[in-house]
This record gives structure tokens, C-alpha cells and sequence, in this order.
């Protein structure tokens, strides 16, 4: 089952194995073997509450399998105070994305802060990921202020400025307008051009699947992966994504 | 409003304003040693709040009922207990605290740290997931994590503070039994009061109400600000 393609060991990759993950003695999923590696641009498929959104945490080192072995290479090493060395380079990206009390700039920079990087380089950065999500007019406005689709591109660039090696997007464009799945389109596109390995979820096929190389299903509680990606009828036509999403504005 | 009691009015409001050395030491030490109980028990109370709150550790429900239960205790008989800890043949007895004002902090420390405890448990229990986990995976480190958290929760958080701040500050039992009340070392507002309402020595006493009442308005002014904001995120 195992379906890595990165021959080169230095890029970052998770190797999940013989994973089970159970909520009160009830499984949720189990996969004997999944690997993630930079460059890999993976569509996770499941129905709502199959446990995409677990697996993804459990990738991203938020959480721990009950069983089964999650081993990384390519990241910094352990230490007392980050327990998982996924944590801020394998960024996992919720469905509604929460963002912090304060400014847009505040949300923004939040990822920096924990890094040391010169003042020109940050304001380059800062600049970069405001512009490719469209949002320089907001910069300092209160976050809660945005509306759905300007919180999710906000999100998506607070994890553009941390530079994660991998990605993980909880339903990156449902109930969002048209203008923004365009422009969140154009971000996840980016990232993928960038190396950013991208493990993408979603409970239908949409216009993100056609960026997709891997397929990784969710059925009957096993996590079956193939290199075949469903894909909808008119891949790159966005208004079909806008359609199966059934969005208006 | 009688005319004795409009006097008495006048002598407190004099007392307070003329700044009178004897009224204003009370004030002093009431208002150091309380500080001093609260600003060493915030950090750890509230990192023990935050533990409860958001890790399962075995036996962490004996933990949060006791934490509840030292809520509920009189604080004279916290008071008792630190007399007995502190008195010559005690297990702290060598520390010499009893009557100062080390002894009142470490009273106060007890009665506090309950209140912060629980408060600040409730604050973080209520908090959004997402907040801890957002911040976790863009790679805060746990302390920045929490520290976010403390930021997110500012609200509810100041709240504790406040609540277990006027907990001490007002409490007559322990501060008597552990301090003494002697005048300019342990005299505290509630213990100078008390002693000045058993001497008839009503002005004095009405000066030191008129300090707590005026800080219990400015306290639930800010309460009441405050309590609008400590409603939980919805998104």
C-alpha cells in the first residue's frame, strides 16, 4: 500500500505504519502504510466523520495514534519543549480556520515570531503572503471582522509564512464565494509549485483534485491509497467546483 | 442620616484625606500583602488550571473535587492550619513567620490559589480547541502555546484574578489568627476594622469600609466590562 515516490531522502516525509485509531473502543480507521513526502500532492476522500480530519492532526503531530508508528524524516530534531518534530513544518489547517484575537497582521505573523529572521527579510515575507491572499487593504483590521472566505486565505497564508514542508487542508473551499476558492485555488497552486508537499481533504471531487497526484479513501474504516485521483467532469473549469459546492455571490 | 452619623461620615472622609499615618500603614499593608499572596500564586495556579483543563492524568478528578473543596473552607480555619504549621513546635516553627507578615502572605497563598485554580481551569476548559492546536502546529513552543492561550482567554483569566484578589483582601479569619493584628506590622483593613468597631471607634472603621467599598465598586465595574468579553468565541 505504501505509495512513496520521493527517491530523494533529504526532502521531509512522514512514514505512518500498521496506524489504528479508536474512540471509545470503537475504530475509526486503520492503514498499514502511508507516506507523505514533500512534492506529493495527496487527495484524501471520505465521507463526514470517516476521520479525515484525524488522520490529518495525526500527520501534522498534534495528536497520537492508539497504535502504529509515525516516523519523519527531513525535520528538526526533538526537543524538551516540542515533543514532535512536526509540529510548525508539517502545518495541519482546520475546516473553519480559528484565528487569534487581534489584527490580521497580528494572525500573519504569529508563525514568524518563533523564527529568527532578519527584519528584511520578514517584511519581504510579510508582504509576499498579504499580497497573495489579497488582503493588504485588511492588514489592519480585526481579524474576527473577515468574512469566511478572507479568513480561510488569511489562514492559508499564516501557514505560507511558517515555509511548512507539508500542508494539510481540512476542506480548503467549502462554503466559500467564488472569488475566493479562485484565489485559495491559486495559493494551494503555489504551494505546490513551491515543493510544499499538500495532503488535501475533502468528502466530494472538486476543483482541488485536479492538482492531485495521489488518492488516499477512506472506506470501511481502512485507509485504501492508489495513484488514480477521481476527478470531476471539467477539472479546471472552476465554476464546476463552484457549482458542487453550491455557492452563490 | 442623623447628624452623629453624618459626623461620622465627615471624620472617615477626614481621616482618609488628611492622609492620617495610622489609617494609611492599614491600607498599605493590606493592599502589600495581598499583592504579594496573589502575584506568587497566579503563575502556578494558573498553570495548574490549564493542566486540569486540557490534560487527562489519572487521579486528575481528586485533584480538581480538592481544589474545589479548599474553595469552600472558612478561612479561619485555613487560618487555624497555618497557626498550627507555624507556631514554635509546628512543622514550619523555625521560619519564626507567625505574626508577620510572611505568615499572613502564606494564609493568603492558601486561600487564593483554590479560587485561581478553579476559575482559571474553567477558562481554559471553555476555550476553543482549535486556538491550542492552531498554535501548536505553526510551531509555537508549549510555553508560547499557553501563553496564547492566556492571551485568547484574557478575559475570563482577569476575571479569576480580580475574584480571588478582593477573596483576600477581605478575609477577617486568617489574617487575625496567623497576623495578629498588631498595629503598623500585621493590622490589616478587615482586622483594623473589626478591632475599631469593638473599641467604638466607629470613624476609623467607616475610613476603612469606605476603602473596601470604593474598591468593590471600581472591582465589579470592571467585573461587569469585563464579563461581556468572557463569553466564549463562536467561530
Amino acid at each position: 500500500m505504501t505509495l512513496s515516490h520521493s527517491s530523494d531522502r533529504s526532502l521531509a516525509s512522514i512514514h505512518a505504519k500498521n496506524l489504528l485509531i479508536s474512540f471509545n473502543q470503537q475504530i475509526l480507521f486503520s492503514a498499514a502504510d502511508l507516506h507523505f513526502s514533500q512534492g506529493d500532492v495527496i487527495y484524501l476522500q471520505g465521507d463526514n466523520g470517516s476521520g479525515k480530519s484525524t488522520l490529518m492532526k495525526l500527520l501534522a503531530g498534534l495528536i497520537k495514534p492508539n497504535q502504529g508508528q509515525i516516523t519523519s524524516q527531513g525535520f528538526a530534531p526533538k526537543t524538551w519543549w516540542r515533543p514532535s518534530s512536526l509540529l510548525g513544518k508539517a502545518v495541519y489547517l482546520h475546516q473553519h480556520p480559528y484565528l487569534f484575537e487581534g489584527t490580521v497582521k497580528y494572525n500573519l505573523t504569529y508563525a514568524l515570531d518563533q523564527r529568527a529572521l532578519a527584519p528584511e527579510q520578514r517584511k519581504k515575507r510579510i508582504k509576499q503572503a498579504i499580497h497573495m491572499a489579497q488582503l493588504t487593504d485588511l492588514l489592519n483590521h480585526n481579524a474576527s471582522d473577515l468574512s469566511g472566505g478572507e479568513r480561510q486565505r488569511l489562514a492559508i497564508a499564516r501557514a505560507w509564512i511558517a515555509q511548512p514542508k507539508l500542508l494539510m487542508l481540512d476542506e480548503p473551499i467549502s462554503n466559500m464565494d467564488k472569488h475566493s476558492q479562485r484565489l485559495v485555488l491559486a495559493m494551494i497552486n503555489q504551494l505546490k509549485q513551491d515543493g510544499t508537499g499538500l495532503l488535501i481533504s475533502s468528502h466530494q471531487t472538486c476543483g482541488l483534485t485536479a492538482l492531485c497526484q495521489q488518492h488516499w479513501h477512506i472506506k470501511q474504516r481502512t485507509i485504501h491509497t492508489s495513484i488514480h485521483v477521481p476527478q470531476t467532469d471539467d477539472l479546471h473549469d472552476t465554476h464546476t467546483t463552484e457549482l458542487h459546492y453550491g455557492t452563490s455571490n | 442620616m442623623s447628624d452623629g452619623w453624618l459626623a461620622l461620615l465627615q471624620q472617615a472622609f477626614s481621616l482618609l484625606l488628611s492622609f492620617d499615618p495610622h489609617v494609611w500603614a492599614i491600607i498599605n499593608i493590606s493592599f502589600s500583602v495581598s499583592f504579594a499572596a496573589l502575584l506568587i500564586t497566579i503563575i502556578p495556579s494558573m498553570m495548574l488550571g490549564f493542566i486540569l483543563a486540557f490534560s487527562h492524568f489519572r487521579g486528575r478528578w481528586i485533584v480538581t473535587n480538592l481544589v474545589q473543596t479548599l474553595q469552600s473552607i472558612p478561612t479561619v480555619v485555613i487560618g487555624l492550619l497555618v497557626y498550627l504549621l507555624l507556631t514554635r513546635n509546628g512543622v514550619l516553627g523555625d521560619l519564626k513567620w507567625l505574626f508577620t507578615q510572611k505568615g499572613m502572605i502564606l494564609g493568603q497563598i492558601l486561600i487564593c490559589a483554590p479560587v485561581l485554580i478553579a476559575l482559571s481551569q474553567a477558562a481554559f476548559a471553555s476555550v476553543d480547541r482549535r486556538a491550542w492546536e492552531t498554535s501548536r502546529t505553526l510551531g509555537a513552543s508549549w510555553l508560547r502555546a499557553v501563553w496564547t492561550l492566556c492571551r485568547e482567554l484574557r478575559g475570563p483569566l482577569l476575571l479569576a484574578i480580580i475574584a480571588a484578589f478582593s477573596r483576600i483582601l477581605t478575609e477577617v479569619g486568617c489574617s487575625m489568627m496567623v497576623g495578629g493584628n498588631i498595629m503598623n506590622v500585621t493590622r490589616n483593613i478587615p482586622t483594623a476594622i473589626a478591632l475599631e468597631t469593638s473599641k467604638g471607634d466607629f470613624a476609623q472603621a467607616i475610613a476603612l469600609g469606605l476603602v473596601l467599598l470604593i474598591l468593590a465598586v471600581v472591582l465589579n465595574f470592571i467585573l461587569g466590562s469585563l464579563r461581556g468579553k468572557a463569553l466564549p468565541r463562536s467561530h
